[in-house]
């Protein structure tokens, strides 16, 4: 690079900020085309139940309605969607229903409305069929079976027992046991999901937009539900208002309303409201760990047994939570610590429940939360400092790059460092006089503190990975100068538009004003995995950043044939090709762009004409992020209320682009953690009935519970061009384990040791009453 | 009941002012005052985020006070004023001061819940210039932001009560 980076690491407000404030933006449900028939579903107030006679008549008969179809008119037409259990996946359910929530009927009307009126006039009879909701039951000999006709509620089963693995827990000088169960949430963004389908006769192909994280996965996975070639599927997609994980995939009703879309051949648009998707968008996290760790004496971590037990739902998904949240698990037990062996044993349940999928930091927030509980227990059984503890466990920066016992690689960090400046910030000593002088008035104060790390920017991280490996970009300079950048990520609120500019800007010496960055159109944009797994600034700015270098290339080649200089000899600034220290012998981008479009004559012999590059950057296999919380809580003993006092975050995802975009992932993250340790739950009664289906129910954290976020930074350059990290699931990773075990901290005169998340003030006190009784 | 008896059972005419503009129509009595002013009137910056009262994105403010629209009835705006987030600025390139300190803030990432919270914070402002951090807490207490974690959409609702008082000061 010619010139010092102008924008990268800046604190640059963001570029698609002005439509979003302006109430500009376009969400999926303001997109409407002339003649657009809206979908309303029937969905199954039973958790198990045979369908003994579905009627669809009456609700022809309503006024405005267009098309009725039942489960069986998909399952006629061969319309399934794919699941992983090996059970046939139908879009809407055919003789039995599997959950409440279970879509069985879809009506079309010329308005939501009418289509909720017909949907009332559908008759149904059930007849109610066991339920089974809890996975360890779902498990157990003789329990209800979800499919009648499967012999047993197993889903998924993996496990391994590591050579030595034994004789570490035996050698063990302290042996740490806990059971940790993570509750089910769900990721409630803000905008809901929602599909638009229309046929396109003059192209035939089915045009679809959504309110979706991943453009190509939808269009592929809609081509294969519906039998229809890629080409023939375009996915568009508009302003996604939040996703989190919730919306990366294909849904039963992206699969109906597309196959309407054909069927009627009238663009067919459905919006989940909120009350459907709290029973229909992935449910996520909800696994059991039954942990135990071995220590040594002098605090060293030997091994951890896990035995990790998940209730899938009712259908196991690609993104069940049940595999991905326990394999992962499984790989990143360890934490930034040095462990010699992992055992464990993963156990997935089939569940009268709604199915599984994927929520921010995956395999994060309850593996960081066994982690850091047993660190916690075996030093205060072996009497140890916790932070001296940890440091003593920590990979070393010397130790770098360093193979877990696991089988995957930590590229370097700074886990050591991270926990020492949060401990500084945080005022470890004196919080510990605070916390005694506390105690000596009868308060209960705590300190939490969660060292992690985040796998993040997932390439070929297996030999066959179940996810894209690469992202795509394709950067062009248009005749005129300006710059645009295709890229294969799409934002959903992490502002692509602004940070992925600024690096193209860098690369090409341009004013960020001269690039737009584009997405979300599978017609325009090039193939790759979307966004997700905290990869989009790591693999999708990568493949930006390398496409730039290529096509920066070509314009020196260009520019020193023109001012017949040696390439070497050239360089881009503000804007110009100049000759190095001459600065006076310089072309305009302008000059480049009008020669490289329009006169072949002026080219370099033998280049290609025109200004553009592309790149399919495969990252290396796993970048690890790291860091450390540090939570600072008092529990109120007569409520059970708990406050967060302070609240530290230490971060290292190495270079950052834009360090206020990198603080709005982490206070967002915390915030969400906040949610798991201490609001939000789907819970289930034995029956299967959901408790929480409005945000009445569940509850979200609001500006009331949030506590002010200190923001600190360590930067530690990965090897991926710019040396980026990703880091948007590190809170969500974090934040629940440092919150809950803030509160073990406050309460440990009593000696109270959490099993389950949320700690509601409820649970605190009933934990408090129980251990003084 | 006659279809044209059942249409005047089901609608009633409405007229009421939009950012400055009238408007007049028949309305379904059942229809929100949400649905109503992005599917009749054309305003697709009210966002409708849970429709029970709880997000707080659809937020407008109706003779000067915040309200969830996706909670009133059309009919029962009629003869109104309402603001939406479209009335706050005359275009993106001249923004509202409470706009512009959201975005100098990064008090916003997907965008969808920012028009309610922006419209709180109108209405808050309007009420009390000079709000303390509690009162902006307590204010927003209303509208669930998912991404954020609400920082710096507290400390961008400080910063343009600031902005906003030097502004009538300087006057």
């Amino acid at each position: 690079m010619a010139q010092a980076p102008r924008f990268t690491g800046q604190r640059i407000r963001r570029v698609e900020d002005p439509r979003f404030l302006t109430g500009r933006g376009r969400y999926l449900a303001d997109l409407e085309p002339l003649g657009t028939l809206a979908v309303a579903f029937l969905r199954s107030p039973h958790a198990h139940a045979r369908i003994r006679r579905l009627d669809v008549t009456p609700a022809l008969q309503v006024s405005g309605v267009a098309a009725v179809v039942t489960g069986a008119d998909l399952t006629e037409a061969n319309i399934y969607c794919a699941g992983l259990g090996g059970q046939p996946y139908p879009p809407l359910a055919v003789d039995e229903v599997l959950y409440v929530g279970h879509p069985l009927v879809a009506v079309v009307a010329r308005s939501r409305a009418q289509a909720e009126d017909a949907i009332d006039a559908v008759v149904v009879e059930y007849e109610p069929l066991p339920a089974v909701v809890d996975p360890v039951e779902a498990l157990a000999e003789g329990a209800p079976r979800v499919f009648s006709q499967a012999e047993s509620n197993l889903c998924f089963h993996l496990e391994h027992t590591p050579e030595g693995l034994d004789a570490l827990f035996a050698e063990a000088a302290c042996v740490v046991r806990g059971t940790f169960r993570h509750q089910r949430q769900t990721a409630v963004p803000m905008e809901t999901r929602g599909i638009l389908a229309q046929y396109e006769p003059v192209s035939s192909r089915l045009q679809v937009y959504a309110s979706s994280q991943w453009g190509h996965g939808l269009r592929d996975g809609l081509a294969k539900a519906l039998g229809l070639p890629q080409s023939k599927v375009q996915v568009t997609l508009p302003d996604v208002g939040g996703g989190f994980g919730a919306k990366y995939g294909v849904y039963p009703e992206d699969v109906v309303v597309a196959w309407l879309a054909l069927k009627l051949g009238r663009p067919v648009k459905w919006v989940s409201d909120r009350l459907e998707a709290m029973v229909s968008d992935f449910h996520a996290r909800d696994s059991i760990h039954i942990a135990e760790g071995a220590f040594a004496k002098d605090g060293t971590f030997l091994a951890i047994r896990d035995h990790m037990i998940s209730p899938a739902g009712a259908y196991l998904l690609d993104g069940s939570a049940a595999v991905l949240e326990t394999v992962i698990a499984s790989l990143v037990l360890p934490g930034p610590y040095k462990v010699q062996a992992v055992g464990f044993r993963i156990d997935g349940a089939l569940t009268n429940t709604t199915p599984l999928g994927t929520y921010r930091g995956v395999w994060g927030p309850a593996a960081t939360w066994v982690q850091e509980s047993l660190m916690e227990r075996a030093a205060s059984e072996l009497g140890l400092d916790r932070v001296q503890m940890r440091l003593h466990n920590m990979v070393r920066k010397e130790e770098f790059p360093y193979a877990s016992c696991t089988g995957v690689v930590y590229d370097p960090g700074s886990y050591q460092e991270s926990l020492q400046t949060a401990m500084e910030a945080i005022d470890y000593p004196g919080f510990l006089k605070r916390q005694r002088e506390a105690r000596a008035q009868g308060r209960y104060l705590g300190l939490g503190i969660a060292a992690f790390v985040e796998p993040t920017s997932l390439g070929a991280w297996q030999p066959e990975p179940p996810t894209v490996p690469y992202e795509s970009a394709v950067v062009r300079m248009e005749p005129g100068g300006e710059v645009v950048v295709q890229v294969s990520v799409n934002s959903h609120g992490q502002g692509h538009e602004t940070t992925i500019a600024q690096l193209v800007a860098d690369a090409l010496s341009v004013d960020i004003g001269k690039v737009t960055v584009r997405f979300g159109d599978t017609a325009a944009a090039p193939y790759g995995g979307g966004t997700f797994g905290s990869r989009s600034i790591t693999v999708g700015g990568g493949a930006a950043l390398e496409a730039a270098g290529r096509l920066r290339d070509k314009i020196l080649a260009i520019g020193a044939h023109l001012l017949e200089a040696a390439p070497e000899d050239v360089e881009l600034r503000d804007g110009t090709v100049a000759v190095k220290g001459v600065p006076a012998r310089s072309l305009s981008l302008a000059e480049i762009g009008r020669v490289a479009h329009w006169v072949p004559a002026k080219m370099p012999s033998g280049m290609e004409m025109g200004l553009e590059a592309s790149s399919r950057y495969v990252p290396p296999p796993i970048t690890f992020s790291n860091g450390c919380h540090a939570a600072e809580v008092e529990v109120d003993p007569k409520t059970g209320r708990v406050r967060i006092q302070r609240y530290v975050v230490v971060e290292d995802c190495g270079v950052m682009v834009n360090p206020t975009i990198v603080e709005g992932q982490i206070i967002g993250g915390v915030a969400q953690g906040v949610g798991a340790a201490f609001l939000e739950e789907l819970g289930y009664g034995e029956d299967g009935q959901p408790w929480a289906t409005t945000l009445m129910d569940y509850h979200l954290p609001s500006v009331t519970d949030v506590p002010r976020v200190e923001c600190l930074h360590l930067e530690t350059p990965s090897a991926v061009p710019g040396g980026m990290k990703g880091m948007g699931e590190s809170a969500m990773v974090a934040s629940p384990a440092a919150l809950v075990l803030a509160v073990e901290d406050a309460l440990s005169p009593l000696g109270v040791r959490f099993e389950r998340m949320p700690l509601t003030p409820e649970r605190v006190w009933q934990a408090m009453t129980a251990t003084r009784s | 009941m006659s279809t044209e008896q059942l249409k005047t059972e089901a609608e009633r005419p409405v007229a009421f002012t939009v950012n400055g503009q009238a408007w007049r129509g028949w309305v379904e009595v059942r229809r929100t005052l949400a649905d109503v002013l992005r599917e009749e009137v054309g305003l697709l910056g009210t966002h409708v985020g849970c429709e029970h009262g709880v997000c707080g994105a659809c937020t407008v403010l109706v003779n000067g006070q915040a309200v969830r629209s996706c909670l009133m009835l059309a009919v029962q705006a009629d003869g109104c004023e309402i603001l939406t987030v479209e009335g706050l600025s005359e275009s993106t390139e001249r923004l509202h001061p409470l706009q512009e300190s959201f975005w100098d803030h990064h008090a916003l990432q997907c965008g969808f819940c920012t028009p309610g919270v922006l419209l709180s914070a109108y209405a808050l402002l309007q009420e009390n210039p000079q709000p303390t951090l509690e009162d902006i807490h307590e204010w927003l207490s209303g509208n669930v932001c998912r991404c954020t974690g609400y920082q710096n959409i507290v400390e961008a609702i400080s910063d343009a009560a600031s902005r906003l008082s030097a502004e009538k000061g300087g006057r």
